[in-house]
């Protein structure tokens, strides 16, 4: 008889207590089950109807069923009271984080280490030069004469008649190619400055990066694949080339290398000048002369030499209009890389 | 140089060549066009069209109402222009044409009101010329209707090409000519004219420099009537950009454009004993030429002067006593060869670039003199009706001749990387006149003409080759091979130092290094640049400081105040006063670190600080652990020798100083318009470099605990920091500790001239665990040491 109730008991608690979401549930719970008169409470008490001989039996098992319910009581109620000490102590995840100062490279900087990173992959060296640098460095000992018109070509900036400040980082090839025998592979990136008016689109100092490769077997034909191939990696794959016929003294033949327009895929843009072509570096192979100047036996040796301005390709490349952002530091340009 | 096609077209057949096509071809044969107009393109939808009616716009005064006849309709046109009136004939642009200046599609417009349809067009508006003043009224004659092109002529391709300084052959239409008739394998075809043989007796031409002026040829035409240029001639001359002046100069100008030979006519009845005479100045002179402007002349300035005195700079500019005038009847067409370099060093000198001179100094063809003048007293007499004088006067003392070079077909393929057929190399070294004197199965033997002066060597041969054949042609080779040989980076130090200063915070600027005399502030001895492009860029920085300030300013004025920068770069300062070799002057690179304004700006859970002496020695402090140099800089306090800073240290490696800076003075901030503290350091980045080792060894973690201690003392206020932390870290026991400020109080309550100083002690051992009684002895050793050095007091007890 007894039995039975508390199975029946059991049933509805175990039941019940499932379905309990909140301390009031919980509550009512309590009242109906624990309290003086609930229903374990009564239970005891018809333990006095049973016999003496039951009773020691029935009172244990009404012992551990009351323990029983009280412990699952007990875990709702401990789970309850989790619930709401988390709900109190919760933050509002929504609130802004704190902000870290961290810096970056100037965008110059960050377009020549991916310039350097190219071309390191193909085996260059890198090297640098003086920004002051001797007429004869910059000028003579790369093939440009005294008195000709090729002079023209770099308006020159002087502090002396003898010291310019160098106008491109070729003095930099005599340099390497003086202390070094071939085979000599390296890029030589640098500052360099030009006599000219400044403009949005031209500013009396500017970056460029160098190239050079000499060896027994350079050709010209080895000068295209290298720098179709760091052009592709640079600027995409899906990009035409082309070079063209040009004249620097340092080189013979000389070329430039244009790009298609990567703003209007070779239309015709502003950008362009309408033409799809962007020209993008000066390169050819290197002239004898160069070779005597340092030193090398022009009929055993070739060579071919690059260079580019690094802002025209960080113009190009970042949609920049006004080569003079680039040194002003203006900070909301310099944070924006 | 312009292009005319029109007049190009007269010495080469190109056939059906599409106009695009043939810019191509120039381009990627080294004849860079820069830009070209086709005005068949450009002026196909503008018609001449009648001003039938002018009436005053209804809402605005400055502007007409026109009824304009198109041929076919009348039509209302609203015009701005004063000088539109009823019965002209004018170029009209009708609804949809592209109006070439600004590149806009006309529309039907409603101005102020009224519908216009249409637009009546000036001279600037079309780019025909400069004059936007008024409308371009036309001749009566014309016809309603007629497309511009046809009524003005207007059927020609203008290309603006970029000679590269090597090319002087290509400054004329016939030079342009040849590479053409070079790419397409067509006839060159020059212009004939009569030989001249016998010699004039009119005139005699003396060289005294034969040096600098190895040719002097001379032609004579009487009795030439002044005028304006007949259409064709006028055309021409306009076409390729230039304004025609009379019928004698157009035809030098046109002879020059066309072979290439800079040409001046000398008004024979001024030169005096009718004698030229070829001679450099032997002192400094001076010189009026026909442009009205007096020259100063240098020493050994070639000039041509008549019997008595100097008529023209030689090669550069006409002198103006002898110019010729209405009044001139006979004339002497000088033609001659100036050497190229004594050309260029005039024309630097008196800063006067003509387009003679530019031809000279790049170098003309001696060996067309004679040509040249014939051709031009010819055209000359046809178009002034003047009589060339028999015979030519000709000073050649010593001819130039071509010369000769081989080539070896193995060297062409060895340096463009593959072979070109024999064939097609003998035809493009013919079309370009390099005339093939001797061939064998390696060899041609060549003659260069002496109009490719830029010529010289076995190598330019092969570029005419290549570039003629087409660079396109010229295989792309798809793999490379790399040497094994050890690579360097000379940047790797740099870019470390760039990674670490990013991290800390640090944004890098690049600043131009060129300053003005105010900015660059004379802190050491700056170098000055000799032609600065103004007074703004005459110096050259001896500190990356003043470039860094200029930016803080500008910065500061577009309401960016909180700033973290640093830069990379190279300073100079000179050693002697003339620069003439590398030992007389330095060029060092630095490192500036610079701070001002807000470190953390107030945020919901942030209290708002500012950047300070301390943020920027922990900055440094930072920086120096990360590139391996932590605890090897020693710094020094004393006060710098200039009001620079406010306060000033410097940091020293072995006693030699490897940066200094602060925070700066206000009386510097004020040259820069900075009203906020700024604090900066500068390393020199060649002896960072020098000492940083370029590699760390790892020190194994502690493996037993560490025993903490601290304690505060009082002392007298004078007492510095550096000498307490010296003191506890070198007294007393052999047991390992580190310390560590980590308070710093005042307050009156401590006394008069009192402060609070508060040090955590760290003891540790790599190798056994500390008691606490060692640890405490030495704890307590120090108090008493430190009790009785500086007279303090411990706090707390």
């Amino acid at each position: 008889m007894l039995q039975e109730k508390i199975k029946l008991i059991n049933k509805d608690f175990s039941f019940e207590i499932k379905s309990i979401k909140d301390a009031k549930q919980l509550d009512d719970l309590r009242v109906k089950y624990f309290s003086k008169n609930g229903l374990v409470p009564s239970l005891f008490a018809l333990l006095k109807e049973a016999t003496s001989k039951e009773k020691p039996l029935l009172g244990k098992i009404l012992n551990e069923f009351r323990t029983d319910l009280q412990n699952q009581f007990d875990n709702v109620n401990s789970q309850l009271n989790d619930i709401k000490n988390t709900n109190l102590n919760k933050l509002d995840l929504t609130l802004p984080g704190v902000i870290s100062n961290i810096g970056s490279k100037h965008i110059l900087t960050q377009t020549l280490d991916e310039i350097k990173f190219i071309f390191k992959g193909m085996g260059f060296s890198v090297h640098e030069g003086p920004e002051l640098e001797s007429d004869y460095n910059n000028f003579e000992a790369l093939n440009f004469a005294q008195d000709h018109p090729a002079r023209d070509m770099q308006d020159t900036f002087f502090v002396s008649d003898d010291f310019v400040l160098r106008t491109h980082t070729s003095p930099v090839q005599i340099r390497l190619m003086k202390k070094q025998k071939p085979p000599v592979r390296a890029i030589m990136p640098g500052r360099v400055y030009r006599n000219e008016a400044v403009s949005s689109r031209s500013y009396c100092m500017f970056h460029q990066v160098e190239g050079l490769y000499v060896d027994t077997d350079v050709t010209f034909a080895e000068l295209k694949g290298t720098l179709a191939s760091f052009a592709k990696q640079f600027y995409g794959d899906d990009l035409k080339f082309r070079f063209r016929p040009s004249f620097f003294p340092f080189t013979e033949p000389s070329a430039e290398m244009d790009i298609t327009c990567f703003i209007c895929k070779g239309d015709g843009c502003k950008i362009c000048k309408q033409s799809g072509w962007l020209e993008i570096l000066g390169c050819g192979m290197v002239d004898p002369n160069v070779f005597d100047n340092v030193g090398y036996d022009n009929e055993k040796y070739t060579g071919y030499a690059f260079g580019m301005g690094i802002e025209r390709i960080a113009m190009l490349k970042f949609g920049i209009t006004d080569i003079r952002v680039f040194f002003e530091n203006d900070y909301r340009f310099l944070k924006q890389f | 140089m312009k292009i005319s096609l029109n007049w190009l077209k007269e010495y080469v057949d190109i056939g059906n060549l599409p106009v695009p096509e043939l810019i191509s071809l120039l381009t990627m044969s080294g004849l860079e066009v820069e830009d070209y107009k086709d005005q068949n393109e450009i002026y196909k939808d503008f018609i001449v069209g009648f001003v039938k009616d002018k009436k005053k716009h209804p809402n605005a005064d400055r502007l007409s109402l026109c009824t304009v006849y198109n041929g076919k309709e009348d039509l209302q046109v609203v015009c701005g222009a004063p000088n539109v009136d009823k019965g002209q004939k004018i170029i009209f642009a009708p609804v949809g044409s592209t109006i070439p200046k600004g590149n806009f599609v006309l529309k039907k417009a409603k101005i102020r009101g009224t519908e216009s349809c249409g637009m009546i067009c000036s001279e600037d508006e079309l780019g025909l010329g400069d004059n936007h003043d008024g409308i371009l009224v036309l001749d009566s004659s014309l016809v309603e209707g007629t497309p511009i092109c046809d009524a003005l002529n207007l059927n020609d391709v203008l290309i603006e090409i970029a000679i590269t300084p090597n090319r002087p052959d290509a400054l004329s239409h016939i030079g342009v000519a040849r590479d053409i008739s070079a790419l397409l394998g067509k006839e060159l075809k020059i212009p004939k004219v009569k030989s001249s043989k016998s010699i004039s007796k009119l005139a005699e031409i003396e060289i005294e420099d034969k040096l600098n002026c190895p040719r002097y040829s001379a032609k004579i035409v009487k009795n030439v009537k002044i005028n304006e240029s007949p259409a064709w001639l006028k055309n021409k001359i306009k076409n390729i950009g230039l304004r025609p002046i009379n019928n004698i100069v157009d035809v030098t100008n046109f002879v020059m454009h066309e072979v290439g030979q800079p040409l001046h006519a000398f008004d024979l009845n001024n030169l005096s004993k009718k004698k030229i005479i070829v001679k450099s100045t032997k002192e400094i002179s001076t010189f009026k030429t026909l442009d009205s402007k007096d020259r100063k002349l240098p020493k050994d300035t070639l000039m041509i002067c008549d019997g008595e005195k100097p008529i023209a700079i030689a090669g550069v500019m006409g002198g103006e006593n002898s110019e010729i005038n209405l009044e001139t009847k006979d004339i002497l067409i000088e033609s001659a060869y100036f050497n190229p370099s004594s050309k260029r060093k005039t024309s630097k000198a008196l800063a006067l670039n003509t387009d003679a001179s530019y031809r000279f100094e790049r170098g003309t063809n001696p060996n067309i003199t004679d040509f040249a003048a014939i051709r031009a007293a010819e055209l000359i007499a046809e178009v002034s009706g003047g009589k060339i004088e028999e015979g030519i006067i000709d000073n050649y003392p010593n001819k130039i001749e071509p010369k000769k070079l081989t080539v070896r077909f193995t060297r062409i393929s060895k340096l463009l990387g593959f072979g070109i057929d024999k064939e097609k190399i003998k035809n493009i070294l013919s079309a370009l006149e390099l005339n093939i004197i001797k061939e064998d199965k390696d060899n041609l033997i060549v003659t260069v003409p002496t109009f490719r002066p830029d010529i010289e060597r076995e190598v330019d041969i092969i570029e005419e080759i290549a570039r003629i054949n087409g660079y396109e042609n010229i295989p792309t080779i798809s793999k490379i091979s790399i040497t094994l040989d050890k690579k360097t980076d000379e940047t790797t130090f740099t870019e470390l130092i760039k990674s670490v200063a990013n991290s800390l915070g640090f944004y890098e600027m690049i600043n131009n290094p060129l300053l003005s005399k105010e900015k660059a502030m004379v802190i050491g001895d700056p170098i000055i640049v000799k032609n600065p492009q103004n007074l703004d860029m005459e110096y050259l920085r001896t500190s990356l400081i003043q470039g860094g300030l200029k930016v803080v300013s500008h910065n500061i004025k577009f309401g960016e105040k909180d700033l973290q920068l640093y830069e990379v770069g190279n300073v100079f300062n000179k050693t002697k006063k003339n620069i003439k070799s590398f030992d007389d002057f330095t060029e060092k690179s630095k490192l500036l670190f610079i701070v001002t304004g807000k470190s953390t700006k107030k945020e919901w859970n942030v209290n708002e600080s500012g950047y300070d002496f301390y943020k920027l020695k922990g900055f440094l402090n930072s920086f120096e652990r990360k590139i391996f140099l932590d605890n090897v800089l020693n710094d020094s306090y004393n006060a710098h020798e200039s009001n620079f800073y406010d306060n000033y240290f410097q940091k020293n490696y072995k006693g030699k100083k490897i940066g200094e800076g602060g925070k700066l003075n206000k009386k510097i901030l004020e040259q820069f318009d900075i009203s906020q503290d700024v604090f900066l350091f500068e390393y020199d980045l060649e002896y960072l470099k020098d000492i940083a080792p370029d590699k760390k060894y790892y020190i194994e973690p502690l493996k037993f605990p560490k025993i903490y201690r601290d304690f505060a003392f009082i002392f007298d206020k004078e007492i510095i920091y550096n000498s307490v932390i010296e003191f506890i870290s070198k007294n007393s026991s052999e047991l390992s500790k580190s310390v560590r400020i980590f308070d710093l109080f005042e307050n009156e309550s401590l006394g008069k001239n009192k402060k609070s100083l508060a040090f955590a002690l760290e003891y540790y051992s790599k190798d056994r665990t500390l008691t606490e009684e060692e640890v405490e002895k030495d704890f307590r050793s120090i108090i008493a040491a430190v009790t009785k050095k500086f007279d303090a007091q411990l706090r707390g007890n």
